[in-house]
């Protein structure tokens, strides 16, 4: 049997299910204190006192931790515009003033409960066109004179002339909501000393990175600072930044002691960020044969108070918001924009959900104005090897997109004998309120870090062994968030050396083990990045080997070429190095008197270039696709005046087993990026990202309406429904 | 979280609970399946001082037809949706009981728990009103039938003074005839529901509907019946016009509230909606084809 294209059982599977597993919250040392953090809980204020006095007296109190105990008192992924702790003004209601450590967790929260903070309530905004006006007061006047975190233009081509010569213009105005990850282990962690250093092991996306984020808010350097992961509860760029590392650390240093925390579900939907919400306007101009001439789009993205990803989901967006389509002609501008509500930032399809919202609906609307089937339609203009981007980068060699149009609509029952392709017409329901209907989706999205960063992924593979190799170590230091990223690393490793996969170990518990950054479990990018980063120091290894040197050490830093950020007026850039592309089907039923939109079957092809391990895509399909699918009609995370109003998960609902939708069927196809290891492109985000418009078109299809506006809750299907039916009454 | 602390007493029998009860009165509260107290407590939305445990109290976990059907109030809800001679006699129970929570929660959750609590989106309490039961509860004062539509007073409230118990339910036989429904929906399978509607109705030997109870819950401050549909259903002669009529006179007779998951708007029209579908549920055959 191959090591790799074998569904073999996920590292750590029996563990997890046997509820032997540790997660960083089933850590404990002995003589460990217990911390709780005191959260601002209001959208906007100057704090202009904090009296611990009686917080102080509460017994078993060790220490309390306020802005001035932070000796580099700001922190972010990208910009540092947080304070790990504020000491100033709150910007939003997740922001952290104080910490309280105690010898137990009773202690912690009575003492935070004591904490008195005296607030002097500031105005807030929280709608970002409103915070865009010029006359809009500044959330951070030390990062400029406006709320504007970034704006990015495209201007290519003619659109004027586009939509001159235009014999249809579509436009649509767009709508996203946020979204919690709702992952089942909330944040936790455990920090302590060993020697000079200080050990934080929580569950994180990317070590390293929380490594230099913790040394840089205490001002010490990276090798002082251990960071350990444990098992991982589900991520989907929720762990991405900073949550309980960087306090953690503080107060294992303050008190020379052990420290724990564990967030309670609250504090996690308070205390991580949510996926950005989005505005989206946009006209196409198309001709009657159905060829696009020309796009104008317009993207606001609320960022919340602080920036973490916000920039680079915003250039997804700003890519994305145009489709996986050529265009002769396009003008874009996309802003981010800060405002008192809780921060947004990454969450699987990190900004492409959104802008293929848009995109998608558009494309099938205009499919819907011009009379022509929506495949017919997406494959005259979808990208193809060779073409150019918005951004007048070429596409990176292997875009299968149009043979993954064809799959989806081939095992929908969308293609016919003859080759043409026709909408499959679904037998109606037997009650009259049931209504059903069929929609169409696809997409695209980077797999890697974009925009001139510079991504990376390091590894070392040891063979150990006399006359045959008896043991492989691979160290590896990518996270395994639920994915199944460890075993294809061992999976990978294993067909790279030539051995059995029993004889493969992976080292990968923290950064001591493993010096080099293997980057961040995100951007689709783990099997492609870790893929080529061990097959190249296996075959360096390999070498060592057959030249007799024992045990052989292959290590390889795996950089693909740069890329290139948007330019700031023309927005030319070569944004990515690969892609990967999905298309979806969805079918529906519509109760048209209670508004229920039930998603009765998903078919989702998936281009994953190699199937390393079958099982695990699979999984990751159907996982992006019940995500999605609570996306779009269940899932709504509601905010009123920057107070999160969602805050348990009984009242913020994802949809359990039995919510979801009743076929999920995975068309797993395999057509070779030239980059990846044996051919492998990312996938893990690429089925969340078109089912959304796939769901509303298929609404649509069923009811004759376009929902331009995600969640599709029941109130909100039925009252449209309600008038548009009063509407035609009156026409 | 954890519950704020309480004394725990196991009661053994009724007595031994009543005895609890009438020392402690507002301060006990009594512990059935445990579905909702102990959240409560977890939240810290109730603090008694003590908490009295039914489970151990086996007279109280019965199922028995004799003329009457009667249910000891610690019967679990798992064994009401899974027994026949319940099926036989009041199938609206075994039809309602899927939409109460989960199997897990079901198999803990008890019958006289859930008219004890009283929620205003729980399902039983409208099952009971749309059934005529009694509902039966003990004290050292004696022993009292208090018919259900006067038991569910509003939210979280109930007939029962503190000294007292909920021993035992009971339910008429349906007389021949006898037509049932329910209907409920909720965001989530399994979560309260947003509204719901459980109903009997019979029909006479001229096909007229006599003795009609409509049942409502999720869309007032506890489960009521709609007198209004109540009176128009009361003697006419099936027809869909009367099914659509009576439909949208529930909503004189119902407060639903605003809240996170759906607005009373909504609420009102779920009410409408699944009134009238449960009604043609019950009528089927009856409402014949030429009415629409």
């Amino acid at each position: 049997m191959r090591a790799i294209g074998s569904s073999l059982s996920r590292v750590g599977a029996v563990e997890k299910v046997t509820g032997r597993a540790r997660y960083p919250g089933d850590l404990n040392k002995p003589g460990q204190l217990y911390m709780k953090i005191l959260f601002a809980g209001r959208p906007h204020a100057r704090i202009v006192d904090i009296d611990l006095t009686a917080a102080k007296q509460v017994p078993g109190v060790v220490a309390i931790l306020t802005a001035e105990d932070v000796p580099v008192n700001e922190y972010g992924l990208i910009i540092y515009d947080q304070p790990v702790l504020c000491g100033d003004v709150v910007r939003c209601v997740a922001d952290q003033v104080a910490c309280v450590i105690a010898e137990t967790e009773e202690a912690a929260i009575e003492a935070r409960d004591k904490i008195r903070v005296v607030y002097e309530d500031l105005p807030i905004l929280t709608d970002p066109i409103a915070a865009m006006h010029p006359d809009a007061f500044v959330i951070h006047p030390e990062r400029g004179e406006s709320n504007l975190l970034c704006h990015y233009k495209i201007r290519n081509g003619d659109v004027e002339a586009a939509f001159a010569e235009a014999d249809v213009i579509v436009e649509g105005v767009y709508h996203t909501p946020f979204q919690e990850h709702a992952y089942l282990q909330p944040e936790a962690g455990l920090a302590w000393l060993d020697g000079d250093q200080v050990v934080v092991n929580v569950a994180g996306q990317w070590m390293h990175e929380d490594r230099q984020q913790i040394a840089h808010a205490l001002g010490w350097p990276e090798e002082r600072v251990r960071v350990e992961y444990s098992a991982i509860g589900g991520a989907f760029g929720g762990r991405e930044d900073m949550s309980v590392q960087i306090v953690l650390a503080l107060a294992a240093i303050e008190t020379g002691r052990p420290v724990k925390i564990v967030w309670t579900r609250e504090e996690s939907i308070i205390g991580h960020h949510k996926r950005h919400p989005m505005t989206i306007r946009t006209r196409w101009a198309a001709t009657y044969s159905g060829r696009l001439l020309g796009v104008e789009a317009e993207v606001i993205a609320d960022a919340g108070a602080y920036a973490y990803t916000s920039t680079k989901v915003l250039g997804n967006a700003h890519l994305c918001v145009t489709g996986p389509y050529e265009w002769p002609a396009a003008k874009v501008d996309s802003y981010a924009v800060y405002t008192n509500n809780i921060p947004t930032g990454a969450f699987r399809g990190f900004g492409a959900p959104q802008g293929h919202f848009a995109a998608e609906m558009q494309m099938n609307k205009l499919a819907a104005r011009l009379g022509l089937d929506p495949v017919v339609l997406r494959l005259k203009n979808c990208l193809r090897e060779g073409s150019q981007l918005t951004t007048r980068a070429h596409m990176p060699p292997g875009v299968s997109l149009p043979h993954v149009i064809e799959a989806a609509a081939e095992g929908a029952g969308w293609k016919r004998p003859d080759g043409s392709f026709q909408k499959p017409t679904l037998p109606p329901s037997d009650a009259p309120h049931i209504k059903r209907g069929i929609g169409f989706a696809c997409a695209m999205k980077n797999v890697g870090f974009s925009f001139g960063f510079v991504d990376e992924c390091w590894a070392q593979v040891e063979l150990h062994g006399g006359g045959e190799i008896e043991e492989v170590v691979v160290r590896c230091a990518g996270a395994d968030v639920g994915q199944g990223a460890h075993t294809v690393f061992c999976q990978m490793a294993a067909e790279a050396v030539g051995v059995p996969v029993e004889r493969v170990r992976l080292v990968a518990a923290h950064t001591d083990e493993t010096p080099g950054s293997s980057g961040s479990s995100s951007a689709s990018r783990m099997t492609f990045y870790a893929g080529n980063a061990i097959r190249g120091a296996a075959m360096r290894a390999l070498k060592l080997w057959h030249d007799e040197i024992r045990p052989a050490v292959g290590t390889y830093r795996y950089r693909p070429r740069a890329t290139t950020p948007f330019h700031p007026e023309t927005g030319e850039a070569d944004p990515n190095v690969s892609y990967g592309f999905v298309a979806e089907v969805a079918e529906v039923e519509v109760d048209t008197e209670l508004g229920f939109v039930h998603i009765t079957r998903v078919m989702c092809a998936d281009d994953v270039g190699k199937a390393i391990n079958p099982r695990l895509i699979e999984g990751q399909i159907e996982g992006g696709v019940v995500q999605a699918a609570g996306y779009t009609v269940l899932e709504h995370f509601q905010v009123r005046n920057g107070e999160v109003l969602t805050r348990h998960l009984s009242t913020y609902l994802i949809p359990t087993v039995y919510d979801i939708p009743d076929r999920v069927e995975s068309i797993i196809l395999e057509y070779p990026d030239p980059q990846g290891p044996w051919g492998a492109r990312g996938m893990a985000e690429m089925p969340f990202i078109p089912l959304a418009p796939a769901v509303a078109s298929a609404v649509y299809d069923a009811t004759g309406i376009w929902f331009d506006e995600l969640p599709l809750t029941p109130d909100k299907v039925v009252a449209t429904l309600h008038a548009s039916q009063s509407t035609d009454q009156h026409e | 979280m954890k519950p704020p602390p309480f004394e725990y007493v196991a009661a053994h029998s009724v007595e031994e609970a009543l005895d609890v009860l009438v020392t402690h009165g507002w301060d006990a509260k009594v512990l059935a399946g445990g579905q909702s107290l102990i959240p409560t407590l977890n939240f810290r939305l109730a603090a008694p001082a003590i908490l009295v445990d039914l489970n151990p109290v086996s007279e109280l976990a019965f199922i028995e037809a004799n003329g009457m059907l009667r249910i000891g109030a610690m019967t679990r809800q798992r064994t009401l949706e899974r027994d026949e001679t319940i099926a036989r006699l009041a199938p609206l129970i075994t039809a309602a009981m899927p939409h109460v929570a989960h199997p897990q929660i079901r198999t803990r959750g008890t019958i006289g728990g859930s008219l004890a609590h009283c929620d205003p989106a729980a399902e039983l309490p409208a099952v009971c009103l749309a059934l005529d039961a009694t509902l039966v509860a003990r004290s050292q004062r004696g022993e009292r039938a208090i018919p259900a539509r006067d038991f569910f007073f509003g939210l979280f409230s109930t007939a029962l003074e503190p000294d007292e118990l909920l021993t035992e339910i009971r339910i008429p036989p349906m007389p021949p005839n006898t037509r049932y429904a329910f209907r409920e929906v909720a965001r989530r399978h399994g979560d309260f529901a947003l509204a719901g509607v459980a109903l009997t109705l019979q029909l006479d030997e001229a096909g007229r509907i006599r003795a009609p109870r409509v049942a409502l819950f999720g869309v007032h401050d506890a489960a009521l019946l709609s007198e209004s549909a109540m009176r128009l259903l009361d003697g006419a002669a099936p027809s869909e016009a009367l099914v659509r009529e009576a439909a949208e006179a529930v909503a004189h007779d119902i407060e639903p509230s605003s809240d996170i998951h759906a607005s009373a708007a909504y609420r009102t029209h779920l009410a409408k909606v699944l009134t009238a579908r449960a009604l043609r549920d019950a009528l089927g055959d009856a409402l014949g084809h030429a009415t629409e």
